[in-house]
């Protein structure tokens, strides 16, 4: 069934699709997201860690292979708000550095883009969805910038204990930038603290986006489809510009939806899915895919976990799953030797009972329920992220095995290399120095297998079709029509939570869009 | 709550999870009460539940009292994209079914070859011995998924009906202190 043709059709309705469809629906343009999953609504976001689950993908599976499988369940997102409808809003930025690996370490790739070219983005994103932390503090590491919104927000005794440790080992802790409100913001209440944040905040506190971008948008008159996937991105006989998307409905009828512009905001395995099944004679490899390099360079990030026992009641059920103090002390690519890559220094946050049952996944029977009771009182973690390098073998790639509308699975191959192991293994060194000087009882690191988290790569930006799929505003170097949004764009993956620089590369993209409009059209 | 259609989703809280059928009537009710009242499994057979409940006080005691089999059977009676598993989380492919069926199978076989019986009629010492080797993979002849995948999967589901509920929470002394409290206080 044809609809009728629209302005733009935005595949997924999460942090990045939302930003767009706010800026384009407010520039008039008639804005139609389609989003696989449900329409969730605040009143849905339960506070249990049984109930979140709802919110968690659901859809087509990603099939995954590697010594590193991406284990990207518990973070990836089902519905309208996508994974920021439970993400845990930590806001630090990219540093300059992140965007000159090339240049200043003659390693994988520079960004097409400077730090200063994203900067005033991340400001005006921080202005409109509400910041709260200390731009000043972290001004030590990285260049001015404006101020945030909100002051800090409160911390808790299971972040403060850590300082003395940090201290003694050389690095200081500043108060962690925040997508919640530790004020009242723009009609929006302050936070509870009450750590219920990744299973979805329903009082508006934490700024997902069906309170922010896609609020706006809506009220702009963007229309959101849910229980909508799309299956292919269509093109005009040439191949020369994309006419639209073929997509299931919520009652599984396919349904052709034209557009002028069609914008894959779809996830880092999902952006790749769509345009690998999207080959025609014209691109046989699929769309945006002369170079080849539509799938790869997808990227993780490792955490290194500590966690330590304490003689007295840290209150680890007070506070956000978000972080209360951070550090780019060891942001720098060479801060461990031996190894390469930014850390990203973390501490103090709530924790649920899942949580302490995973701190010691070691432990079962009566052991175990000894161990809760303790853990209930004195349990506090630290944790910092690594930076994986791009590597070409880590990639997604079409199955012969088919979901429930025909379209090949996506696989999605992973395997940490030698840097990501080492750079794991000094944080989690260093964890352990850190426990032991903030006077810990007992400590020990989350080793195992090497955790993955956030998701990225897969459709990489550059400054040609030989070097990359996308330009830096996220245009299809090959097709004018054709944009992709969210980390999937991200050349490298530094080691900063990415989702504030998914909504400043997704603000700094839809403005150029909306400028450019003219010329998208013709 | 509105059914919208695609493969029967129904999106409110209230159907779902421990929606469980009485007399014909269709009533909200925990696991644990499922548990006491004698409800019968929906998909288990009576032996996959005992093994389940045995399997599942090993891992967290009270695991059994709180009604894993009855929370796991009812899960896997409902649309995979409704289910509140951790295999969901662990990114099994539905039917999540087929991995407690197989992770049963192993452990029964497992457990007659080392002690001659199934696994539900273990003494707790040689169930306990038994769940420590296959949470290290230390079980000749395994078959199927990883017995620490197994451990680890069948571990999150005891520490969810035991910890992850209101009363779990209360039983550790940790304020819940929900926004939305969840349906019989799950």
């Amino acid at each position: 069934m044809a609809n009728e043709k629209v302005d733009i059709v935005i595949v997924g309705a999460g942090a990045s699709g939302s930003v767009y469809a706010s800026v384009l629906a407010r520039a008039g343009k008639r804005v139609v997201l389609l989003e696989s999953g449900p329409d969730w609504e605040l009143s849905d976001l339960i506070s249990s860690e049984i109930w979140g689950r709802r919110i968690k993908p659901a859809g087509a599976p990603i099939l995954l292979e590697g010594k590193n499988p991406m284990t990207y369940a518990a973070q990836g997102g089902w519905g309208v708000g996508g994974a920021a409808l439970h993400y845990f809003a930590n806001f630090p930025r990219l540093l300059p550095t992140d965007f000159r690996i090339k240049s200043e370490h003659n390693r994988t790739h520079d960004w097409p883009i400077s730090y200063q070219d994203v900067a005033p983005f991340y400001d005006k994103v921080a202005r409109e969805i509400g910041v709260s932390g200390d731009a000043k503090a972290e001004e030590r590491w990285r260049p001015a910038g404006e101020a945030y919104p909100m002051p800090p927000m409160k911390t808790f005794r299971n972040g403060d204990i850590w300082l003395k440790g940090f201290d003694a080992v050389g690095i200081p802790m500043v108060s962690a930038p925040v997508g919640m409100n530790s004020i009242e913001f723009n009609g929006r209440p302050a936070c509870l603290y009450d750590g219920w944040c990744h299973v979805g905040c329903p009082i508006g506190a934490l700024a997902n986006p069906q309170i922010t971008y896609l609020g706006e948008a809506r009220k702009a008159g963007a229309e959101v489809r849910a229980l909508s996937t799309v299956t292919r991105v269509l093109t005009n006989q040439a191949g020369t510009r994309v006419t639209g998307v073929e997509y299931y409905d919520a009652r599984q009828q396919k349904q052709l939806q034209e557009a002028s512009v069609v914008l894959l905001a779809a996830w880092s395995a999902q952006n790749p899915r769509l345009l690998l099944n999207s080959a025609t004679d014209k691109h046989p490899k699929g769309l945006s895919n002369a170079s080849g390099l539509v799938g790869h360079y997808m990227m993780s990030h490792h955490v290194a976990s500590t966690w330590a026992m304490f003689d007295e009641d840290v209150q680890n059920h007070m506070g956000t799953i978000a972080v209360q103090y951070m550090s780019y002390q060891h942001y720098p690519k060479t801060s461990h030797d031996g190894a390469f890559g930014s850390s990203f220094i973390t501490a103090g946050f709530a924790l649920k009972t899942t949580d302490l049952a995973n701190s010691r996944p070691d432990l079962f029977g009566p052991e175990l329920a000894d161990y809760m009771k303790r853990a209930a009182r004195n349990l506090a973690g630290i944790k910092a992220f690594g930076e994986e390098q791009p590597n070409m073998e880590n990639r997604v790639e079409l199955t012969s095995e088919k979901d429930e509308f025909g379209m090949p699975l996506g696989k999605l191959i992973h395997t940490y290399d030698q840097d990501a192991v080492a750079l794991w293994n000094a944080n989690l060194e260093e964890g352990l120095k850190v426990a032991r000087a903030a006077g810990a009882k007992e400590a020990w690191s989350a080793r195992g297998s090497i955790p993955t988290s956030h998701l990225m790569g897969g459709t990489i930006m550059g400054t040609s079709v030989a070097d990359s799929v996308v330009d830096s505003f996220g245009q299809s170097h090959e097709i004018p029509n054709l944009w992709v949004a969210g980390p999937s764009i991200f050349p490298t993956a530094g080691a900063s939570n990415p989702t504030f620089t998914i909504f400043a590369l997704s603000r700094r993209g839809a403005e150029h869009m909306a400028s450019q409009w003219a010329t998208l059209t013709n | 709550m509105a059914n919208i259609g695609r493969r029967g989703f129904v999106k409110g809280a209230t159907l779902g999870a421990l929606a469980i059928t009485v007399g014909g009537a269709e009533i909200i009710i925990s696991a644990g009460e499922a548990r006491a009242r004698g409800v019968p499994f929906r998909l288990l057979d009576a032996h996959q539940g005992e093994t389940l409940e045995a399997l599942g006080e090993t891992l967290v005691p009270q695991a059994r009292e709180a009604g894993i089999a009855h929370f796991i059977d009812q899960q896997l009676s409902v649309p995979p994209q409704e289910a509140l598993l951790q295999a969901r989380i662990f990114n099994f492919r539905p039917p999540f079914a087929e991995f407690y069926r197989a992770a049963i199978a192993a452990v029964d076989a497992g457990s007659r070859k080392i002690f001659g019986r199934d696994f539900a009629q273990l003494s707790a010492a040689d169930q306990r011995d038994f769940v420590d080797r296959m949470r290290q993979n230390k079980i000749e002849g395994w078959t199927g998924r990883p017995g620490a995948t197994v451990y680890a999967v069948l571990r999150a589901d005891a520490v969810d009906v035991v910890y992850g509920t209101m009363e779990g929470y209360e039983a550790l002394g940790i304020p819940y202190m929900p926004h939305i409290p969840p349906e019989k206080r799950w």
